[in-house]
Order: C-alpha cells, then sequence, then structure tokens
C-alpha cells in the first residue's frame, strides 16, 4: 500500500515482470487454444472489466485515498451513452467509445469540482448520491432513456460462430491500456501529487501542490476508462436498464477487488479484480445462486477490511522483502555520520526584487486578524519583513504565532486585514499560489510524507501551477539533480533512497528545509528550526539558515530559544495575546518591559528596565511547550 | 390554499420521524467520525423483524419499538466492540469501506432470510385519519411523529442532563481533552454507537408503517438521511432536526406539487447545493485544527 512496495511491485525484478508477461501471454492465447471454452471466456472477460474498474477507482481513492463508493456511476454512464446513440442511428456502438469515455470524464470533472474543493467525508456521500440520482434520473426521463423499459443495443455485427471472443480481445486490450495508463500517472508529477495528497493534504497544499486541481483530474482520469469499457459492456449486454446499468453492487465488487488485491499499487488491483469475481462467480454456481452473492460480498468486504486491510500484493511483497533484507546487511545510520559531508550550495531566488520594488517590504501584513469562536488568536497584527532579512517572531505560547504563519501560509483563511507579499496581496489566494509566488514554510512538528522516500519527499514540490510539469516524471532530470544537490547541501546526500519516516527528527527538519528549498523561495517561515533537536544539529541549521540568508532569501522564525534568536535574528518581533507588543533590533527588545511582562506576568516587573540578560535566562526557565 | 397546508402539515409530521432517524447517524459521526452508511440497513432490518412480529402475533408496530429500542442498543454494542472498535484509529476511508460492507451484509442477509419483495405493516389504523379543521392527518404518521418527538426528548435529557451524556458531548467536541479529565473515549465511542442504533429501533418501527420497504430500499434510507445531516451540518443534532423538518417540506412540496418519483432527487440535489455554498451545513461549525494534531 505504501509507496515503497508500490514501486517494488513494479520494480520487482525480473521475477515479476516475467509472471506477468507470462500470464498476459497465456490470456492472450486461451481463446486460440480453447476456441470453445464459451463458458470460461465469458467469466474470464466479465474479470477483464472488474480488474479495469478496479485499476481506474485505484487512481482517485488508492492513490489520491479519497474514496468512492459509487464508482460504477461511470460504467452506466459510459454504457448509455452508447447504447442510446447506436440505438438511434443503428450503427456498431464501438464508435462511440472515445464518447463514453468523455462523458465520463466531463461528469467526473463536474461533480467533483462540487465537492473535491472540500475536505473529508463529503466525497464518500456524493459518490454513492451521484450512482443513486442517476438511476433515478434515467427511470425518470423516459422521453431520451426508456426509462425503466430500457434500451435495445444493437446485435454483434460478427457471425455468431466467434460468440464473445471479439468481447474477450476487446476487454483485455482495454484492460492494459488501463493498467498503462494508471502506471503513468503513478510515474509523473501528478502521481507523487496524489501520494502528497493522502499522505497529508495541508503539507501538499503548502509545498505548491494544487489539491482542488489534482484531485478533481484525478477522478476525472479515474472516470475515464471505465466510461469507455462501459459502451463495450453496452454492446456485450445488447440490453440495458436504469437498475442494471446503475448498480450498487458493481461497486461494492470494485471496491472490494481494489482492496483485497492491495489499494495504492499497480497490479493489485488487477489481482483482486480477477480474484473478485472468479470467486464471485464460483460462489454462485455452488453456493446458491445469487440471492447469497450480497451476503457473500458484504461479508467480503467487512473481513477485508479488518483483516487484510494492505491487500493480498503488498503483504506478499512485503514478506519478499523482508527476506531479502534479512540477507543484506543494513547501512549504519547515525548523527554523526550525518554530522559529515555537506556541501556548498547556489540557490537563486526566482528573480530579484524589481527596482521599485526593491524599497518595500517584501511580507507586509496588515490588521491582521483571526478567530476561533470567541477567542481572537491574532487581534490586529502588523508586521513587515523586509527583503534579505532574518526576522523572528517570539512571544509566549499561545500568543497567535502559529496561527499567524497558518494566516501567512494560506492554511486558514484570513478573518480581516490584508496580506501583501512581493507585491502581491495573497490573503484571498489558495496556499499552493502562495508557494507559487516564492512562499515557502516548515512544520513545528515536521510533516513529511513518511512512506516515501527522502528523494522523492525533496522533489515532490511544484515551483509553478504549470499544467506540462504535471506530466513530467517525478524523480527525473534537471529536478532529481537539484534535489541531490539541495540533500548535500544540508548534509544528508546518503540518505536519498531511505524512507522518510525512517530518519531522526532532527534529520527530518533538515529534509523538510530542503523540500522546501525545490520551490526556489523569496521567503521562508520557519517554525521552530531548532525545536527538539540536538545542540550538533541546531547550529547546523544555524549555519544553513546564515548560508541561505547571504545568497538573498528571507527569513521569518518562530523560535523558543531566545539566545538563538537574538544572535541569528534582526528585527525581532514579539507576539503577545495577538498583537505586536514591540519590534526592532535584538539588544532593544529584549529590555522592553513590555516584553518583559509578557513572558514573565507582571509581578516580575522590576522597577527600572533591567539591561543586559535578564530575558536571556527567565525566558529559556519559562518556556516549553 | 388547504393543499398547502396539508402538504405542510404533512412534511412536518415526516420530518419528525426523519429527525429521529437522522440524530443517531449525526450523533456517531459526531462522536466518532464515522459515517454509518449502515444506519439506514439497519433500520430495514428493524422494520422487518417489527413487521414480522406484528403479522405473526398482531402486536401494534409502533408500540414494539419499546422491545426494538434495547435490542438494538444491544446490537449496536456488539457492532461496535466486535467489529468498529478494531479499525478505530485508521483513515477515514476504511470506517466508511467497513460500515458499507455491514449495510451490504444486512441486505444479504434480509434477501436470503425474507426475500425481495416490498413489505409493509398494516395495523388496523393505517388508513385512517383524523379531520382538524378540513386538513387530513394520517393516524400511522401522527403516532409515528409522536413516538418520534418522545424518543428525541428523551435522548435529548440523556444528552444534556446525565454525565454520560456529557461524558458523550465532550467526546464529541474535543476527545483527547475528554480523555484528559478522565473520561474513557473507547466506552464513551461504544455507548454513542449503542445508543444511535437504539434510535433505528424507534425509527425501524415506524418505518415499516409509513413507508412500503425491501431490503434494498436501505439505500434511499441511507441518502435521505446523509442528505439531513450534511445540511443541518454532520454532527450537529440541532441541525439534523432543522435539516429534517426542511427536507420533509421540501419532500412533501415536490410530492404534492410536482410529481411523487421526483421528490427523492430532492434529497441528492439538496447534498450538492449545501457542499457548493456551505459545506459545514447550517449548525456545523469550523474551529482550528492544529491543536489536535
Amino acid at each position: 500500500m505504501t509507496f515503497l512496495e508500490s514501486l517494488r511491485t513494479r520494480t520487482e525484478g525480473r521475477r515479476g515482470t516475467l509472471a506477468v508477461i507470462a500470464i498476459f501471454a497465456a490470456l492472450f492465447l486461451y481463446p486460440v487454444i480453447l476456441p470453445f471454452a464459451v463458458y470460461e471466456q465469458g467469466v474470464l472477460l466479465l474479470a477483464f472489466l472488474m480488474a479495469l474498474m478496479a485499476v481506474s477507482w485505484n487512481i482517485i481513492s488508492g492513490f489520491a485515498g479519497y474514496v468512492s463508493l459509487g464508482h460504477s456511476v461511470f460504467l452506466g454512464l459510459g454504457a448509455y451513452t452508447g447504447g442510446l446513440l447506436a440505438e438511434t442511428y443503428q450503427v456498431n456502438p464501438l464508435w462511440f467509445m472515445p464518447l463514453g469515455g468523455v462523458v465520463a470524464f466531463v461528469a467526473a470533472a463536474l461533480v467533483g469540482m462540487v465537492v473535491l474543493r472540500a475536505r473529508g467525508h463529503a466525497f464518500v456521500i456524493i459518490t454513492i448520491a451521484l450512482l443513486l440520482s442517476m438511476q433515478v434520473l434515467v427511470t425518470n426521463f423516459p422521453s431520451i432513456t426508456n426509462g425503466s423499459n430500457g434500451v435495445n443495443v444493437p446485435l454483434p455485427f460478427w457471425s455468431s460462430d466467434y460468440q464473445n471472443m471479439p468481447f474477450y480481445y476487446l476487454f483485455l486490450v482495454l484492460l492494459l491500456a488501463t493498467v498503462a495508463f494508471a502506471a503513468w500517472i503513478r510515474r509523473t508529477k501528478f502521481g507523487t501529487g496524489l501520494l502528497a495528497i493522502r499522505e497529508d493534504e495541508d503539507k501538499a497544499a503548502a509545498i505548491g501542490v494544487n489539491t482542488t486541481r489534482y484531485k478533481v483530474l484525478a477522478y476525472a482520469a479515474s472516470a475515464v476508462p471505465i466510461g469507455i469499457a462501459g459502451v463495450v459492456y453496452a454492446y456485450f449486454l445488447s440490453f440495458l436498464n436504469p437498475i442494471g446499468a446503475f448498480a450498487l453492487l458493481t461497486s461494492v465488487t470494485i471496491v472490494l477487488s481494489a482492496l483485497a488485491g492491495g489499494r495504492g499499487t499497480l497490479w493489485g488491483p488487477v489481482l483482486g479484480g480477477f480474484v473478485v469475481s472468479i470467486v464471485s462467480e464460483a460462489a454462485n454456481v455452488y453456493g446458491g445462486g445469487s440471492q447469497s452473492r450480497l451476503l457473500v460480498l458484504g461479508l467480503a468486504l467487512v473481513l477485508v477490511v479488518l483483516f487484510l486491510p494492505q491487500g493480498i500484493l503488498p503483504v506478499i511483497s512485503a514478506r519478499i522483502a523482508r527476506r531479502r533484507a534479512a540477507q543484506q546487511k543494513v547501512e549504519y545510520t547515525d548523527q554523526a555520520g550525518v554530522a559529515t559531508a555537506r556541501t556548498p550550495i547556489v540557490v537563486t531566488p526566482r528573480s530579484a526584487p524589481t527596482a521599485e520594488r526593491a524599497a518595500a517590504p517584501l511580507l507586509e501584513i496588515r490588521g491582521a486578524a483571526k478567530s476561533f469562536g470567541g477567542l481572537r488568536a491574532v487581534d490586529g497584527v502588523d508586521l513587515n519583513v523586509e527583503a534579505g532579512s532574518i526576522t523572528a517572531l517570539i512571544g509566549p505560547n499561545g500568543s497567535g504565532k502559529t496561527t499567524l504563519f497558518n494566516l501567512v501560509t494560506g492554511a486558514m483563511p484570513l478573518g480581516s486585514g490584508e496580506i501583501w507579499f512581493d507585491g502581491t496581496r495573497i490573503d484571498k489566494l489558495p496556499p499552493w499560489e502562495r508557494a507559487h509566488l516564492g512562499l515557502g514554510r516548515t512544520f513545528q512538528i515536521t510533516r513529511l510524507f513518511k512512506s516515501m522516500t527522502v528523494l522523492e519527499n525533496v522533489v515532490a514540490p511544484l515551483p509553478t501551477a504549470s499544467w506540462a510539469l504535471m506530466a513530467k516524471d517525478a524523480v527525473s532530470g534537471h529536478e532529481a539533480e537539484r534535489a541531490r544537490e539541495l540533500l548535500d547541501f544540508v548534509g544528508l546526500g546518503r540518505f536519498g533512497s531511505q524512507q522518510a519516516g525512517a530518519l531522526s527528527y532532527g534529520q527530518q527538519k533538515l529534509v523538510e528545509l530542503a523540500q522546501v528549498l525545490m520551490l526556489e523561495p523569496k521567503m521562508i517561515l520557519l517554525d521552530e528550526p531548532a525545536g527538539g533537536i540536538n545542540p550538533t544539529l541546531v547550529n547546523r541549521m544555524v549555519e544553513i539558515i546564515r548560508d541561505l540568508n547571504r545568497q538573498g532569501i528571507a527569513f521569518l522564525v518562530v523560535e523558543h530559544n531566545i539566545p538563538l534568536v537574538l544572535d541569528l535574528c534582526d528585527p525581532v518581533a514579539v507576539l503577545s495575546r495577538g498583537k505586536v507588543i514591540a519590534q526592532g533590533p535584538p539588544s532593544i527588545v529584549r529590555a522592553d518591559p513590555l516584553v518583559l511582562e509578557a513572558y514573565l506576568g507582571p509581578e516580575w516587573l522590576p522597577a527600572e528596565p533591567l539591561p543586559g540578560a535578564v530575558l536571556n535566562q527567565a525566558a529559556l526557565s519559562v518556556k516549553g511547550s | 390554499m388547504t393543499q398547502l397546508v396539508q402538504a405542510l402539515v404533512l412534511g412536518l409530521l415526516i420530518g419528525g420521524v426523519y429527525a429521529l432517524m437522522a440524530s443517531g447517524l449525526t450523533l456517531i459521526f459526531g462522536v466518532m467520525n464515522i459515517i454509518n452508511v449502515a444506519h439506514g440497513a439497519l433500520l430495514i432490518l428493524v422494520a422487518f423483524v417489527t413487521w414480522k412480529i406484528w403479522s405473526v402475533t398482531g402486536i401494534d408496530p409502533i408500540l414494539l419499538s419499546v422491545v426494538m429500542t434495547p435490542l438494538m442498543f444491544g446490537l449496536g454494542w456488539l457492532l461496535y466492540k466486535g467489529v468498529l472498535s478494531r479499525i478505530s484509529g485508521s483513515s477515514p476511508g476504511m470506517s466508511v469501506l467497513l460500515t458499507f460492507g455491514i449495510a451490504i451484509t444486512i441486505e444479504g442477509v434480509l434477501n436470503v432470510t425474507a426475500g425481495n419483495r416490498f413489505r409493509s405493516a398494516t395495523p388496523s389504523y393505517f388508513s385512517e385519519s383524523y379531520r382538524v379543521l378540513g386538513i387530513s392527518l394520517p393516524k400511522a404518521q401522527v403516532f409515528g411523529c409522536l413516538a418520534a418527538v418522545v424518543v428525541l426528548g428523551l435522548l435529548y435529557v440523556v444528552l444534556s442532563k446525565t454525565w454520560t451524556g456529557r461524558a458523550i458531548r465532550a467526546t464529541a467536541q474535543n476527545s483527547s481533552g475528554a480523555a484528559l479529565v478522565g473520561i474513557q473515549a473507547a466506552g464513551v465511542a461504544a455507548l454513542a454507537f449503542a445508543i444511535g442504533t437504539a434510535t433505528t429501533g424507534v425509527g425501524g418501527s415506524i418505518l415499516s408503517v409509513l413507508y412500503p420497504f425491501f431490503p434494498a430500499s436501505h439505500y434511499d434510507w441511507i441518502s435521505r438521511l446523509l442528505g439531513i445531516i450534511v445540511l443541518g451540518g454532520m454532527g450537529s443534532l440541532a441541525g439534523a432536526l432543522v435539516g429534517a423538518l426542511v427536507l420533509g417540506l421540501a419532500e412533501t412540496l415536490t410530492a404534492t406539487y410536482g410529481s411523487l418519483q421526483w421528490s427523492t432527487l430532492i434529497f441528492y440535489a439538496v447534498i450538492m447545493l449545501v457542499l457548493l455554498f456551505r459545506p459545514q451545513g447550517l449548525f456545523g461549525s469550523r474551529l482550528r485544527q492544529d491543536v489536535m494534531a
């Protein structure tokens, strides 16, 4: 199910590839060798169709993690498109195969644009509602669809001697094309983006993935092969009715197939489709007819979710991997090893500020406010970050620092006020557009895509919204090279092929920084870069920040380690109860009575502001998060 | 005019019953963040059992809810302990698939045991009506709505006046916070699921009288109920009540002035429109999320 496993199943080595080739060669030869096995051919061709639908379902529900419970709606749409047109014009329905795909694409894109802007449960509900409402619609428009009386599709043009053999080959070829389509998607940046959405949608948006576009496109892409196959299906059935064409049972079988085979893997849904359709046919023949089929499918779904949630294929490949891993030595990865080689790097922010822009601040926050219920977490903040500066944002816990970050990066909508970045007003833009403008961020608790490798994490960000970029190979050419350079720069070059989740917390913070650098940012927001990591790595982090800053990247840093802040940053802004209470060079700010009061409470306030190191010690002892 | 008033009154009566059925679904969602797709199937299951008992013994179907409610409470508890609790913590997608599987299983069981055809309990008052000021009030609708109001009232009292109820509401709002003050989240979840399922005991009994049903009817019902809680704001009990009344009215008005076959589409249309314009529903709220993580 994880990325690594799907990669492994893809590149399982020669043995896996040979097995796949052998199986499909056998399937191609089967009707030639046994032309009179008509029943077996019929069972197999429906298994091809089921596998095709499971592979398609996997694009939205396996890769992107948005479960569709009504995916058979696209089979019905394709079938009705082809069937109705063929009946009206009395032509071969197969001419309408492309149209079936287009209709499915458009329907999915329209519905997706409504529900996929939001997160979470809405999508599941809509997918069922879509299927059931199509049943009602098709029944209620008898003038177009002939209602519940159904549609008679023209009969096959070939001689009945061939039986279903042409359908057998059609579905087999369509299945292979669909697998190739899914494999291509998986390989592209689009595919990586979908996995990123599955793992952590907010994070994906923060690194420039246009999550709405990705999800809508994934849903539409997952509809196309089914829509095309639907036309063939109508020809095969030669009769359509609303309940049969838009069957919920088909949807259940699709979900069960993909799940049982291995959600998120390439070949898992194919395997699942074969297993489920053949077992279900066997249950039908030997197990008491179609009455009990529903019961068997329902129970199978419950059991698979409970006991085999990963699916057959990932379980098998994990077992093989474990056996292999036992034979190989594991590379020793310690902190000391990390602290060695670090290479310099050139990071040119994508465009130097223009002459008239150079005077204005890079980031300008004007009167920003945000409430949660009655709590005003951010209460009218005015804050500027100058180009080329390392600006600190400090303040007690709960003073609104992280919320302010979320407002600037777009993880939360702004209540009131304005935010300008590099001459553009950004407070209405979605997070990914802000990332495309050159605004990067790291998180307080690192949020890497834990099941991807370190290198894949670093190539995941998308610096532009270009459509062409989405279709490019995920790990390839210039970008992969750049990602390796960036990993070398933060001193983690050796860890490129490790799983991100396997790194230590401090290393993950460095990887997250490298990831942000892929955006070619003008400015980076760092949320507690030194939080929870050891002093050696803190020093390295400081070194890296300075290095990047010298090359023109501005920073806004939230940090509780006050000595570090006072050493690294200038100016320092202090946030308390949602307001900026002091701003200026570190030496001034740390002697400001308002700041001392905010950190220590009024009873600690000396009569005269003490110069020097009061805040240094005291603030450290009251911190803690 | 009379026709309009008639439609409005009927809409409210139906809305009351819908509110009861949706309350369990929204309660379960609120506490566990699970869309219980099996809720509709449980309703149909109760309707079948009620219908069977009524046809054998002749006991009033709506009265039978006194028996069905504790039975469904027990079934809900068992379902949670035996099945749903095993996947707590995994992705929301998996929990939906699981309840979907349960729904299909129940449908399959009903198909095998009860057969795939329409049933309806028809007690003596089935086709009788009260007449008030020229408006006809079908007795079955009135009894059904009264039962629903009583149960909703009880549910309200339990949730707002008892410690258990407060624990359930606390868990719904912030489960880690509730755990910190000594509430056992797993126990509360089991209880909420059991209570949510128990409401189908009454809802299903009423359903058996008011609507003809067959095993696959549960898809219609879950769509209706989802429409209601999406409109009201998922997880909000008050929202479920308002959503149910609104959709009850919309359905009867469509059936009166449009046609019966379009009235079911109202629910799907409402789901789409609400998600388009106000994804959090009428009573839903959005709070900060980062604290949870």
